[in-house]
């Protein structure tokens, strides 16, 4: 199966997933969780006691799962996870864009970076995308799975 | 080579290991430097006794729907554990948003000058749709004439380096509080953002710090 992507393709594609999902974890996982409630909050698509609780641990998957991409550890299970994220990010955009509310902003870089929900649509996506790629392209030479087998 | 599976638990702990350690080493990193911030305001943007058990530290912009939202819940903790509760009101005129928040927070340190602080922001929050336009350079003159504030006085005063000082100061402490967005509120040190965390969680954790 991984015969059909060239293994340079697999590797940029989860260095360049695992990238983002680290970045946006990073930035939400160092501020106050309390900031990042809000804006879950403002999706409507979690019960009101479990957005901050959401608020506090997504953060830290997000980066689990990017640096589980970036060294290439269970490497299928973390491309399907990420895959997972993304198709459930994908569907809560698609649920504010239903109920219509307007979001000035994602929230998925928390202050750092503003995107649209239209524009982290097409985000999330393309970062969907390179999952299948990534797990295409598993099992890799360039990582820890191939080390530990 | 292929390893055995008693070969392999050793590689993958490490492996685990290396995932962990650098999901915590990038948290640290995007934290950077933590500054303290100064919960320091004059005494006119104060409420409540200088001793109460519990300080509320509250960054809001006069001119977001938020802040006005949550003045409510705040009045209303305020009236019910009055004498209790001590609030200090910090500025955080969120600029990128909200073209006239700089504007409103100056009057209402003009109008702070002149003992009238906290009637000034009530006028700016119960009349924000009014002032938060083209309009603000009527309104503003209008409320301070309204509250019977020396608005000769109150003119010069917007035009002083050292009130627009005082605004970037508290920006600056809002900043190093790592404040993204208003209102914030911090209760005896622990943060609440919006009107709903406020109600919500809020009002319990000020019921549980008076009862230390």
């Amino acid at each position: 199966m991984s015969s059909k992507i060239p293994p340079s393709i697999g590797f940029a594609a989860r260095v360049l997933v695992g990238t983002v999902l680290v970045y946006a974890g990073a930035v939400k996982a160092a501020g106050p969780s309390e900031e990042f409630a809000i804006v879950i909050g403002s999706y409507d698509v979690l019960p009101h006691d479990m957005v901050l609780t959401a608020a506090t641990f997504l953060p830290w998957v997000e980066l689990l799962l990017g640096w589980s991409l970036i060294f290439g550890l269970r490497l299928r299970a973390a491309a399907a996870a990420a895959a997972a994220l993304f198709a459930a990010f994908l569907c809560a955009l698609l649920s504010v864009q239903l109920k219509g509310i307007q979001l000035p902003n994602c929230g998925c870089f928390g202050d750092a970076m503003h995107f649209t929900p239209r524009q982290a649509f097409f985000v999330d996506s393309g970062l969907a995308a390179l999952c299948w790629l990534s797990w295409k392209s598993a099992p890799a030479r360039l990582s820890l799975d191939t080390w530990c087998d | 080579m292929i390893l055995s599976a008693m070969d392999r638990l050793p590689r993958l702990i490490a492996s685990i290991i290396i995932v962990l350690a650098t999901s915590a080493g990038s948290v640290r990193i995007a934290r950077g430097v933590r500054k303290p911030f100064s919960s320091n305001a004059p005494d006119y943007r104060m409420l409540g006794p200088q001793n109460a058990k519990v300080t509320i530290i509250e960054f809001s912009d006069f001119e977001c729907p938020a802040c006005r939202v949550a003045e409510a819940p705040m009045r209303a903790l305020l009236k019910l554990y009055d004498g209790k509760v001590r609030l200090v009101f910090k500025h955080f005129p969120l600029e990128r948003m909200h073209r006239w928040a700089r504007a409103g927070a100056i009057a209402a340190e003009c109008a702070g000058r002149q003992g009238k602080f906290w009637e000034y922001h009530h006028e700016l929050y119960d009349h924000q749709d009014e002032w938060a336009s083209a309009k603000s350079e009527q309104r503003l003159p209008a409320y301070a004439a309204r509250l019977g504030l020396n608005t000769l006085a109150w003119n010069a005063c917007r035009q002083d380096p050292a009130v627009n000082a005082a605004v970037n100061s508290d920006a600056k402490d809002a900043l190093n509080a790592w404040v993204g967005s208003t209102p914030t509120f911090f209760i005896n040190g622990k943060r609440f953002v919006g009107a709903l965390q406020l109600s919500e969680r809020g009002t319990p954790w000020v019921e549980k710090e008076l009862k230390k």
